[in-house]
């Protein structure tokens, strides 16, 4: 048996691999163009893999396991109550981003139920695309930033203790004043005010034949905000209608929404996941999701 | 190795024992192994893409990216390319080996 020259076993080697990357190319350039804007070649999907296993340990140097939700998989939630915000966060963002599409569009329901995976996983928060039956027409898409809503009739931008620079809407939101009066004003009502945000109810389907049980069950309903660049999330109600679809925009979202996930650029807007969060017990508080829920 | 949904059926062990017998060892060994991993993974990709409807290509390729380990992958494609997609990759995998044994072969002094 003569002995192997691997210069040449080598070159051999190599023109097999770039001719059937060549013919992947070539007979499906969609795909390959879909890897190439993720950074990845098809071959080393292997590769890819190996650093998905090694995100969690480089993100927070605490995540046990695969990083990534998949049958059987787990983060190990008591290491996520303990890392970092930051790790977290970076993660959950890493996360979202290997199962959104390129552009900003409406998801399937398989990438919904893997992200309300992500969300339970990470934040111990059951948030879900379809509640009750219920869906918007799209969970994915451009977040917009809103004015101050005024709490009562009378109000002015002057009474609200944050981003007065915002403004205020010169009317109430589509689901009226949260009080009648400043001496009916909670402080709950004060935080529905702070953390809402505007959907589009008025292009749903079903709007009009459904409405008074629509009108009720959207009003403050709880939603789930994520900006899925960063991952920073926030726990909203809804309490406004729109974005017109004009704007290109999906939602609106009060300015301490906007500045909390940091989409007060100079376009004022940023993509955003919006989930319905389960929570018939009124137990998760408004405002940012920064530790796990227990 | 971290693996890959269908890695069972590349059952690479067979080039890993041409590679034994010709004593093939070290970083040579792995880097080898790489360009032969490339090689598979890039006439899966082919046969899968081949075989599943191109409307579905986007969500396969979006969860293959997310999880490329997850076996749930073979029982996705199964149901919608709807052939036995698990034979195809076999099939594949073991012409691909074939080609690259007789390199092998074919790089004796």
């Amino acid at each position: 048996m003569g002995s192997i020259k691997t210069s040449k076993l080598r070159a051999a080697l190599e023109r097999h691999a770039a001719i059937s990357e060549s013919k992947l190319g070539k007979r499906h350039p969609h795909a390959a163009s879909w890897f190439a804007k993720r950074g990845i070649r098809p071959g080393d999907i292997r590769l890819h893999a190996a650093r998905l296993a090694s995100a969690g340990a480089l993100a927070g140097a605490m995540l046990m396991g695969t990083p990534f939700i998949s049958k059987g998989a787990s983060f190990g939630t008591d290491k996520i109550a303990n890392a970092p915000l930051d790790s977290i966060q970076n993660l959950f963002s890493d996360n979202l981003k290997s199962l959104l599409p390129s552009s900003v569009h409406p998801l399937n329901p398989e990438i919904e139920d893997q992200i309300s995976r992500i969300i339970e996983e990470f934040w111990g928060i059951r948030a879900s695309a379809k509640l009750d039956g219920e869906h918007l027409n799209t969970t994915y898409g451009y977040m917009g930033a809103e004015q101050h809503l005024p709490h009562f009739p009378g109000d002015s931008v002057s009474q609200h203790d944050a981003y007065q620079q915002s403004g205020i809407t010169p009317g109430k939101g589509a689901w009226g004043y949260f009080a009648n009066s400043k001496n009916e004003l909670t402080d709950d009502l004060v935080q529905k005010e702070k953390y809402y945000v505007a959907v589009q109810t008025l292009y749903l389907p079903d709007w009009e034949t459904r409405l008074p049980y629509l009108r009720e069950w959207y009003k403050y309903r709880k939603v789930m905000v994520i900006n899925p660049t960063n991952g920073k999330t926030v726990v909203a109600v809804v309490a406004d209608a729109g974005p017109a679809n004009w704007t290109g925009k999906s939602f609106g979202a009060s300015p301490e929404i906007m500045a909390y996930l940091d989409m007060k650029d100079g376009a004022q807007r940023g993509p955003a996941i919006l989930f319905f969060v389960d929570d018939k017990d009124n137990a998760i508080p408004l405002g940012p999701v920064e530790r796990r829920n227990k | 190795m971290t693996k890959v949904f269908y890695d069972h059926l590349l059952i690479i062990e067979e080039v890993i024992a041409v590679f034994d017998l010709n004593a093939i060892k070290g970083n040579e060994r792995k880097e080898l192994l790489q360009l032969i991993d490339k090689t598979m993974h890039h006439e899966i990709l082919d046969t899968i893409l081949t075989h599943l409807p191109r409307a579905h290509h986007e969500e396969f390729l979006l969860r293959f990216h997310s999880s490329p380990h997850d076996m749930s992958l073979m029982t996705y494609l199964n149901e919608h390319a709807g052939i036995d997609v698990e034979k195809e990759i076999l099939k594949a995998a073991n012409t691909v080996k074939k080609t690259l044994i007789k390199e092998i072969e074919a790089a004796k002094k």
